[in-house]
């Protein structure tokens, strides 16, 4: 019997990987994370603003509903929580077994420092004599081969790069907490082979490693080589590819046969690509080209040392794995059109453009160009690079540019303070987003200059001091001056896409991309495997973070399905919960002296007495070394048995302890807000030797202010118990289409009922009407067996011709009304989800119902799949796009009907060759790997027009006007001929998009939000897409947003997740850092209920007064600082404790 | 049915797809991006740019195409086809257009096909170009006295530095060169 495990692995810790991780821990499993990258975040890490709301927002990935879980701070500077292992600088190397019991084999790199005696103080960072580029900044500044990964992180563990270090030692020598090992007594261990032909290569090589203290061995020819590995082992062999008495890579086999697990590193005089694919293909570990200098080869060679250290493997047992790993991005200077990347230091990546701007990056965010560092005053920004271009072979949209050049530009208007120039050089403006349109409305009216066309070339202007643009406009080629040049590049599949592909069997699409299976963006051919985030192609962060939230729910019902347990094991450790509210303050002051460095700078009597006399602190303990593990575990020692309720530790980098507060609470047996840690040493204290005391006022008098602002802050705290709150164990899902469906099976599959509202007589909606997708996919097919899935499973229980009459409640406990009159049933449940869908929109524009020559999308789709459209009678169709959309009032794009438009002309096309058709079009939105579709309907002979909403293309039906005319007319104007075109067609198709049918009543009763075009409001657009802030109430699907199928699904699996979560444990705990109500001071206003933008307060009809929904209540404080009465106090910054603190922080000393 | 308002086409005995039908095969996939006319060196002396050349092609306005000169001023630099994101043969096409605009002796093209056929011509009887038969056989097809008198102060440049001579070339050719022509021709014709 296969052994089943409840835990997961998450390959991959950007945006996609941490979402997944969080959902599947949330939920109880227990989740590796691994990133080969030292830090977690991926990309966003470098990102500081994202797009729509020009802001961060990492943070609400973060339980909002049992907060507590996770250690609530910024996710940029780390992540923390109880059930997540991260394993940074690790890469899995092999998958082996089946669904529900995969055995992963990791490699972990070494990184050289101890993350746990490292404190990010920077000292070896500043020792550190070699300087490489920094690739966290694109290249745009200089690091050390020891630094920081990411300079928000938290704590500031530095880690080696091995490819540059050169092993001098100097780091070593100045780290305060020796965290450092570069041991040298290891290396007589590490054997290495020399075979090579020319003794003075011998020689050198031998000379140069031994004198790094490795142990070397040298042979002449091929024969002697494969002797001296026969008789004694070796780690490490350096071989030359021709040697005199037979072939190099014949002795690397040999070699390889001999000894399995040895590392051949071919060399070689002359390099060739055919030489160095062979070798490596043969087994060789890498592929060196001499003649080598010692900077080069020393690196390289402690690089195959450091890795072939013990314990670097690690194997891990898990039930389902998700592969997150993102993509890379397209080098410019890879291909022959290199808009003088690389050659002018002033074209830049977009993310490159990014760190620029950064207040963490290069130049502080200041805006100025890298060459000279002077201001910026005209930017332009290049779309398309390495994308939707057959030359780079991509003929594929890279979906994100478009919205990022907007957003950058806008950042650099801002900047600016709009005296910046910003113009952005685009072909169509992707914006099939819902928020997009008017993103980019918002960007046009603050100045951005758009202009449609690609550039042909970027040269130095003549001057040579700035760059020059060669394009065209309507009146011919131009050329433009710009100081800036951005190149908004695009994706490549993930390095390891392949290697995954081979190690799991999985697809890879036309350009090398993980490809999912149809109808999903996550399931693959491999049960227990799934893909999130931007692997299967680029995405937003609001499509990564649905992907993974759908990849989760796949990965959470293949380990429940292999018995896996859905239960977390609950802490035993009561004194987390400890009352500590109505407690005396008992201050436990805990000072690290630093050796003797503090004496040296502040009298330590004077302050210890100044402290003691706060009638709240009954003691002061003198610690020392809390930054080495064993200062540390001493202090925990100390802290046994001692009778406070609130510990107040100072010390230097105080953020770089704070997850470790947990670590102190535990000890001390006190709820983890008892604790609080200051830094009371001068900010540069890490900066070499004593502070500057004339530019920091430190002396006994600060440090004493800064721990009385503490403790007057610890006296405050208010930490009751946290609540329990029984919870409905099944969920409700209003609309039986597609998204409601898969929503209800994927909850189902969990073991939890589900009861499923359809307002029609049959499951399916849009489906119902359906086809094929543009990819050939048989979608009645599918609803078939969806349908089928659901009719069989005991646990969906479908309504058909009902509705939801009333619902009320909230998170954990709905209850609400099914159907009506006598039919009416009474519903318990925990999470409701809306999947109630949208429907076509509806127009009067162009002619539509004066001929029933015009029609829309949906009617031809179904009077097509019912033949009465005859291809070979038609001679000529158009299609207009966007009617009534992407303009107000309905300013949105409606996402599918640029590719049903595409699918139905390349039908008609196919039935048809002789037959013409016209697609009118503002931008066509074929994001992804869609655009190949476009370039498809291009090929087959489409003629495309596009339109501005100035200049609408004008119809004319038959019989209007009195002109006798048998066949539609459109006058449309082509931009590049500049004159207006007639078309005669039978056929017109409009492209209405799509409205949302969303119940309002029902949203105002679950007190959840719609937006202005009645769609779903989501918590966040970006980072919490398929919820509401009212906590437990879900959508998927069209009611959300316009979406595919396949993208419909993906949201009602993420959907489902979220519901899970909220309904796989009998309770649910609330947050502590949350907000309460003194009903004696409460006079009842209720501005604070319409203040709550979570919707955690409502008024009590029995006792007439307001109630905080603890589950709800996120602890924002807007409740408390619009009471008049001060009622409304907060669990942690309540207004005594606030005054308080500014007392001390004003007081006399 | 398309057509852009108020043009009648050129040559009704054929239909335009007819004619432009392999160039529209080619030029198909093209996305109206004008990195083509940013490349051309020569788009400054066009009466209008290659973009709008193809798109006319695209939609089949003959007349329109053979009455610029646009792709008579084509120099065949290939910068355009090196830059094009669809890798489209331009300049292929624009070789095409010349070859159409010749076979179908449109005005626009004419004095360019002339002087091309009398340089073939020429090529062709003596294996080598003969200036002064070249010149003579082309203004005569062209038949206007403005062009000698325009021609003349080059001629004479070129006669004092001894780069043409007012001779006849009498000397037969070593390899004559015909039977080569005869092949194109009849290639050519098979296409």
């Amino acid at each position: 019997m296969a052994e089943k495990s409840g835990s997961a692995l998450v390959i991959g810790a950007g945006i996609s990987g941490l979402r997944s991780a969080i959902d599947l821990a949330e939920t109880g499993y227990h989740v590796f994370l691994v990133d080969k990258a030292p830090h977690i975040g991926g990309i966003l890490e470098q990102l500081d603003h994202q797009f729509p709301t020009n802001r961060c927002g990492m943070c609400k990935l973060l339980p909002a509903v049992e907060p507590d879980q996770a250690s609530q701070q910024c996710l940029r500077r780390g992540l923390f929580h109880g059930n997540i292992e991260i394993l940074a600088s690790a890469e899995v190397m092999d998958i082996s077994g089946e669904a529900g019991n995969f055995c992963a084999t990791l490699h972990q790199h070494p990184t050289l420092v101890d993350p746990n005696r490292c404190m990010g103080c920077g000292q070896c960072a500043e020792a550190c004599p070699v300087e490489v580029k920094d690739t966290f900044n694109a290249g745009l500044s200089t690091r050390k081969a020891i630094y920081q990964p990411a300079p928000q992180a938290l704590p500031g563990t530095h880690v080696i790069d091995l490819s540059a270090c050169t092993h001098c030692g100097e780091c070593v020598s100045v780290c305060p907490t020796g965290a450092i090992r570069m041991a040298a007594a290891d290396r007589k261990k590490f054997k290495i082979l020399v075979a090579d032909e020319a003794s003075s290569v011998r020689e050198q090589l031998q000379t140069l490693m031994a004198g790094e203290g490795f142990l070397v061995d040298t042979a002449e020819s091929g024969e002697a080589a494969l002797e001296k590995l026969k008789s004694e082992a070796f780690h490490l062999v350096l071989l030359d590819i021709k040697m005199p008495d037979m072939e190099g890579v014949d002795v690397l086999k040999e070699a390889l046969a001999v000894q399995p697990s040895l590392q051949v590193v071919m060399t070689t005089a002359c390099a060739a690509v055919q030489s160095a694919v062979e070798s490596i293909k043969a087994g060789a570990a890498d592929y060196l080209v001499k003649p080598f200098s010692e900077d080069f080869l020393l690196p390289q060679i402690y690089r195959f040392y450091e890795e072939s250290g013990k314990g670097r493997q690690r194997e891990l047992s898990v039930g389902a794995v998700i592969i997150a790993t993102g993509c890379r991005y397209f080098n410019p200077a890879e291909g022959k059109d290199i808009f003088g990347y690389g050659l002018y230091p002033d074209v830049v990546t977009h993310l490159a453009f990014e760190r620029l701007i950064s207040g963490t990056g290069p130049f502080g965010g200041r805006l100025v160009r890298p060459s000279d560092r002077r201001p910026v005053n005209k930017i332009a920004w290049i779309q398309c690079v390495g994308s939707r271009d057959l030359q780079t072979d991509s003929d594929f949209c890279s979906s994100i540019c478009c919205m990022s050049a907007v957003k950058e530009a806008m950042l650099a208007r801002e900047i600016g303070g709009g005296q910046v120039e910003t113009v952005i050089f685009h072909m169509d403006l992707r914006v099939f987003e819902k928020p997009f349109q008017q993103y980019l409305d918002d960007a046009k009216r603050s100045g951005v200059r758009f202009q449609r066309c690609r550039v042909h070339s970027v040269a130095c202007s003549e001057d040579g001091a700035r760059l020059a643009i060669r394009y065209v406009d309507m009146d011919g080629a131009r050329e433009a001056l710009f100081d800036l040049v951005v190149l908004s590049v695009g994706q490549r599949p993930a390095e390891d896409a392949e290697k995954f592909s081979e190690m799991l069997g999985l697809e890879l699409n036309p350009w090398g991309y993980l490809a999912p299976r149809p109808f999903s963006l996550t399931e693959t051919s491999a049960p227990g495997v799934f893909l999130g985030g931007a692997v299967s192609g680029l995405t937003d962060i609001n499509d990564a973070v649905i992907r993974a939230g759908a990849a989760a729910c796949g990965a959470s019902k293949a380990i429940h399905k292999s018995g896996g347990s859905l239960e977390t094991v609950e802490s035993a450790d009561d004194g987390r919960d400890r009352d500590i509210n109505r407690e005396e303050p008992n201050i436990l002051v805990i000072l690290c002296v630093c050796g003797d460095r503090l004496k040296a700078l502040i009298d330590m009597d004077v302050l210890l007495d100044r402290i003691q006399t706060e009638p709240a602190v009954s003691q002061c303990l003198e610690v020392d070394g809390l930054c080495s593990p064993d200062g540390w575990a001493k202090m925990l020692e100390e802290l046994k048995d001692k009778p406070v309720n609130r510990i107040l530790l100072a010390t230097c980098a105080a953020n770089a302890y704070a997850h470790r507060r947990l670590e102190i609470a535990d000890a001390a047996g006190l709820p983890e807000a008892a604790v609080q840690i200051k830094d009371v040493f001068p900010s540069d204290w890490f900066a070499g030797g004593a502070p500057a005391k004339e530019q920091t006022p430190y002396n006994t008098g600060y440090v004493e202010r800064c721990l009385k602002l503490a403790i007057a802050g610890l006296k405050g705290i208010h930490w009751g118990p946290a609540e329990k709150i029984p919870v409905y164990q099944s969920a409700l899902i209003i609309g039986g289409g597609i998204a409601g469906m898969t929503a209800a099976l994927a909850i189902a599959g969990h073991g939890f009922r589900v009861d499923l509202v359809e307002k029609a007589e049959q499951l399916g909606g849009n489906l119902n009407w359906l086809g094929r997708t543009i990819d050939g996919a048989d979608v009645a097919e599918r609803l078939q067996t969806t349908v089928s899935r659901v009719n069989d499973n005991s646990l969906i229980h479908v309504h058909l011709n009902s509705t939801v009459a009333d619902i009320r409640g909230s998170v954990g406990r709905f209850q609400s009304t099914i159907g009506e009159g006598k039919n009416a049933q009474t519903g318990h449940h925990g999470a409701v989800l809306l999947a109630t869908g949208g429907v076509e929109g509806a127009t009067e524009s162009y002619g539509y119902g004066k001929s029933p020559a015009v029609m829309t999308q949906k009617a031809f789709e179904t009077a097509r799949s019912e033949g009465r459209i005859d291809p070979a009678a038609l001679s000529s169709v158009a299609m207009i796009q966007c009617v009534d959309c992407r303009e107000p009032p309905r300013n949105y794009c409606s996402r599918v009907c640029c590719l049903s438009s595409l699918k139905h002309a390349m039908y008609l096309k196919e039935q048809n060759p002789d037959l013409s058709v016209y697609i009118l079009y503002r931008d066509m939105m074929t994001p992804g790997f869609y655009e190949t579709y476009y370039t498809q309907a291009r090929r087959k002979g489409i003629i495309f027009f596009p339109y501005t909403p100035e200049a609408k293309p004008e119809v004319v039906v038959p019989g209007q006007n009195g002109d006798g005319a048998s066949r539609l007319r459109i006058r449309a104007n082509d931009p590049i001929i500049g004159q207006s075109v007639e078309i005669e067609a039978d056929l017109l198709i409009l492209a209405t998009g799509i409205t949302p049918v969303l119940p309002g009543d029902l949203m105002s009763k679950l007190r959840a939000e719609v937006d202005e075009h009645g769609f779903f409001k989501e918590a966040d657009f970006k980072w919490r897409p398929v919820e509401s802030l009212a906590a437990g109430v879900f959508a998927c699907g069209l009611a959300l947003s316009p979406r595919l199928i396949d993208e419909s699904m993906a949201s009602a699996e993420a959907a489902a997740m979220r519901a899970v979560r909220m309904i796989n444990r009998q309770y649910l705990t609330a947050g502590r850092k949350i907000a309460v109500v003194r009903h004696s001071l409460c006079s009842g206003c209720q501005l604070c209920i319409s203040a709550c933008p979570y919707g955690a307060r409502e008024i009590d009809p029995e006792f007439g007064r307001i109630e905080v929904n603890p589950l709800k209540c996120q602890g924002c404080g807007a409740c408390a600082a619009i009471c008049p009465n001060s009622a409304t106090v907060l669990a942690e910054g309540s207004e005594t404790e606030m005054f308080e603190m500014i007392d001390a922080a004003m007081g006399p000393v | 049915m398309l057509s852009a308002t108020g043009s009648p086409t050129v040559y009704p005995e054929e239909k335009a797809e007819d004619l432009l039908g392999p160039l529209q095969e080619k030029l198909c996939a093209c996305i109206q991006c004008g990195t083509c006319t940013a490349s051309c060196r020569n788009a400054h002396l066009m009466d209008f740019t290659p973009r709008r050349l193809w798109r006319l092609v695209l939609m089949g306005q003959t007349e329109e195409i053979f009455h610029s000169k646009t792709f008579a001023l084509c120099s065949a630099c290939y910068y355009c086809t090196l830059r094009c994101p669809r890798g489209l043969p331009l300049t292929d096409a624009m070789n095409l257009l010349k070859q159409l605009g010749a076979k179908k002796d449109v005005a626009g093209y004419r004095p360019n096909a002339r002087f091309y056929g009398s340089f073939l011509d020429s090529v062709r009887r003596h294996g080598r170009i003969n200036e002064v038969e070249f010149m003579r056989r082309y203004f005569i097809l062209m038949k206007n006295p403005a062009i000698p008198i325009k021609f003349t102060p080059l001629g004479i440049r070129l006669l004092r530095k001894k780069k043409i001579s007012m001779l006849p070339n009498k000397r037969k050719p070593e390899y004559p060169l015909d039977q080569f022509f005869q092949r194109v021709e009849k290639l050519e014709n098979q296409q």
